[in-house]
């Protein structure tokens, strides 16, 4: 089963789109900040990373950098979401996708059956 | 120490950048203050919580928009886009967004305190506007340790130099943070019979005079838009009164005549009488007596400006080259919803602007109609005759009272004639199944003037008044004969006029 790691601060958003991405088959792991997330993918390395650009502590675009720098995490994909435009955050960090919010469902799946496929595409590591 | 060592730094202003909240705060927020911005759902908390940030960036400052429970920021800004304070430029590089109720329901208020310090150090922003105090509050475990948690920002605010802004739900009941933040403004949005009104009050204000009491605002497309209550904001009229010895013309040479010159200068005349007298007619001659060193405004209610140009054209008055030339601005108000306020700031706004030194109002019913409060018109007023006085401005108003035919006049505001400087009546007297028109001046302070009753009347030229009183004597006595209005004959044709007589 495919693990997504969902990294978001606003409340409903990491836990409704868990919910959905559940209902759809994958794995869900959720964190309120960069810092957070990077924390659980010590504990569990996902196949995706969806990651909201302006977070405290940690934000997207931070948590991103420090991902390429470890190997393990290196090679993960990365989906930015944001309410501003894709060519503004383009200038901080290389992502290999992005969402612009609000965002809807059609979206999101699309972009990570894009990304990795269907959540038994491929055991996850 | 010398004393001037010994001395504290006054404290700097945070403007918010909306112009009647700036005026009402002297100036602005004290900077690295902590306000609480409190009202019901609904009543424009948030959208003032964001203005203040855009203004603040647009000025170079850096924000942080920190949301509790609150809508979704995605949902915030597309909510926020039709107004014109809105942009996405300065997004996320002067202005940040994020969310802190995670780490509330995670690690309580001092976890909520931590990342607050932490983002305001790394954003540097010099205001934070935290949108949903009210889940803080609800994480407290007791008053106290709420209290606790705002005297920790507020030590927070001092020390990194940033002003705050508390967005809460709440009503007007003593709860413990109100005694100790910087400042305490409160939104509401009261239903008064059939109208809705929005209003701002600024329940303390620590280190700073404010205007106190309810203020009007409008939420549109510039956002907040607030309107300072005009006898508040004119307590003191802006400027010394010149008092200058001067006249103004208006328009009609027999009328200033009976004024014995012209209306004292920087006065206020009040044209009362029955609708179709012709108030508007003496305050179109006023206005057509405007030049570019004495520029005129209309201000008014009824009919638009261009039929009024048409109406003034047919009266010989060149109103329209007056206009093209600049000399004369006509601003005309046709909402019906409108509010006192906000009228009295246009008008003093356009009379600043071009220093109108000639301001008719066509009529008083308009600020009436505005009003949600009745009682506040005769201070409305009196603080409005006042600076319009010692910007020199001589104002005609037109009034209309409701009887149409007959000697009684009645006030159409309590009290209106006591602020007026100048009473001038016209009336409708009926003799021998025709209608005439009386004008007489009931009151003029500052100068002489001929208490005679004069009749008028008005034609392609304009009001034509009377030289003297004996044809309105005649018409009051009841003895004039048609044919006995020397200056006024009858037309032809009708039953009285000489040449059926001569038949």
């Amino acid at each position: 089963m495919k693990t997504i790691l969902v990294v978001d601060d606003e409340f409903g958003i990491a836990d409704t789109l868990s919910s959905i991405l559940e209902d759809e088959g994958y794995r869900v792991i959720t964190a309120i900040n960069g810092e957070q997330g990077l924390a659980r993918m010590a504990e569990v390395t996902p196949d995706l990373v969806i990651v909201d650009y302006m977070m405290p502590i940690k934000n997207g675009s931070e948590m991103l950098r420090e991902m390429r720098k470890i190997p393990a995490l290196s090679a993960i994909p990365v989906v930015m979401m944001s309410a501003v435009s894709e060519a503004v955050v383009k200038k901080e960090c290389e992502f290999t996708a992005f969402l612009r919010k609000p965002f809807n469902l059609d979206a999101v799946l699309g972009v990570i059956v894009r990304l990795i496929g269907g959540p038994s595409s491929a055991p996850s590591a | 120490m010398t004393d001037a060592a010994n001395e504290m730094e006054p404290l700097e202003r945070v403007p918010s950048g909306i112009p009647g909240l700036d005026a009402i705060l002297f100036g602005g927020f004290l900077k690295s203050g902590v306000y609480i911005i409190q009202g019901t759902p609904g009543s424009g908390k948030t959208i003032l919580g964001n203005q203040i940030c855009f203004n603040h960036v647009s000025g170079g400052g850096r924000a942080l928009y920190v949301t509790l429970l609150a809508e979704s920021h995605a949902r915030m800004m597309l909510n926020l886009q039709p107004m014109r304070f809105f942009s996405l430029a300065p997004i996320p590089g002067s202005l940040y967004y994020v969310s802190a109720f995670q780490l509330l329901e995670e690690q309580g208020l001092s976890g909520l305190l931590d990342v607050v310090r932490r983002e305001v150090r790394s954003h540097k922003a010099t205001v934070l506007v935290l949108d949903g105090l009210v889940a803080a509050e609800e994480v407290a475990r007791s008053p106290r340790e709420f209290k606790k948690f705002i005297h920790e920002l507020q030590v927070l605010a001092s020390v990194v130099n940033c002003t705050m802004f508390l967005l809460t739900n709440g009503s007007n009941n003593a709860h413990p943070e109100h005694t100790m933040v910087d400042g305490l403004l409160e939104l509401t949005d009261r239903t008064l019979a059939l109208r809705s009104v929005r209003e701002l009050h600024v329940r303390k204000l620590r280190g700073s005079a404010c205007l106190r009491g309810a203020h009007t605002f409008r939420i549109t497309e510039d956002g907040i838009e607030l309107h300072p209550r005009i006898e508040a904001l004119l307590a003191n009229p802006s400027t010394q009164d010149e008092c200058e010895p001067k006249r103004t013309t208006t328009g009609s040479t027999r009328l200033d005549e009976m004024f014995c010159g012209g209306l004292p200068c920087g006065t206020t005349t009040m044209l009362m009488g029955p609708s179709g007298t012709g108030k508007t007619t003496l305050g179109l001659h006023f206005l057509a007596a405007s030049t570019r060193k004495e520029p005129g405004l209309l201000f008014g209610f009824y009919e638009t400006p261009d039929r009024l140009l048409v109406n003034a054209q047919s009266l010989g008055l060149d109103l329209t080259e007056r206009v093209r030339q600049g000399d004369v601005e006509m601003l005309w108000q046709p909402g019906t919803d409108d509010l006192l306020d906000a009228l009295g700031g246009r008008l003093l706004d356009a009379v600043r602007r071009r220093g109108v030194k000639r301001l008719f109002v066509d009529g008083l019913r308009g600020f009436q109609m505005a009003t949600i409060y009745p009682e506040r018109l005769i201070h409305f007023f009196t603080a409005l005759a006042n600076e319009l006085r010692v910007l020199g401005v001589t104002t005609l108003y037109t009034a209309e009272t409701s009887q149409i035919l007959g000697t009684d006049v009645h006030a159409p505001l309590l009290g209106i004639s006591s602020i007026v400087e100048n009473l001038v009546v016209l009336r409708f007297v009926e003799l021998r199944t025709q209608i005439y028109r009386l004008l007489s001046i009931m009151k003029a302070r500052y100068t002489d003037y001929d208490s005679s009753i004069r009749e008028f009347h008005i034609s392609r030229n304009g009001i034509d008044l009377a030289d003297s009183f004996e044809s309105a004597e005649a018409l009051l006595m009841g003895v004039a004969r048609p044919e006995d209005l020397a200056i006024f004959p009858p037309r032809k044709g009708t039953p009285h006029s000489r040449s059926d007589r001569r038949k």
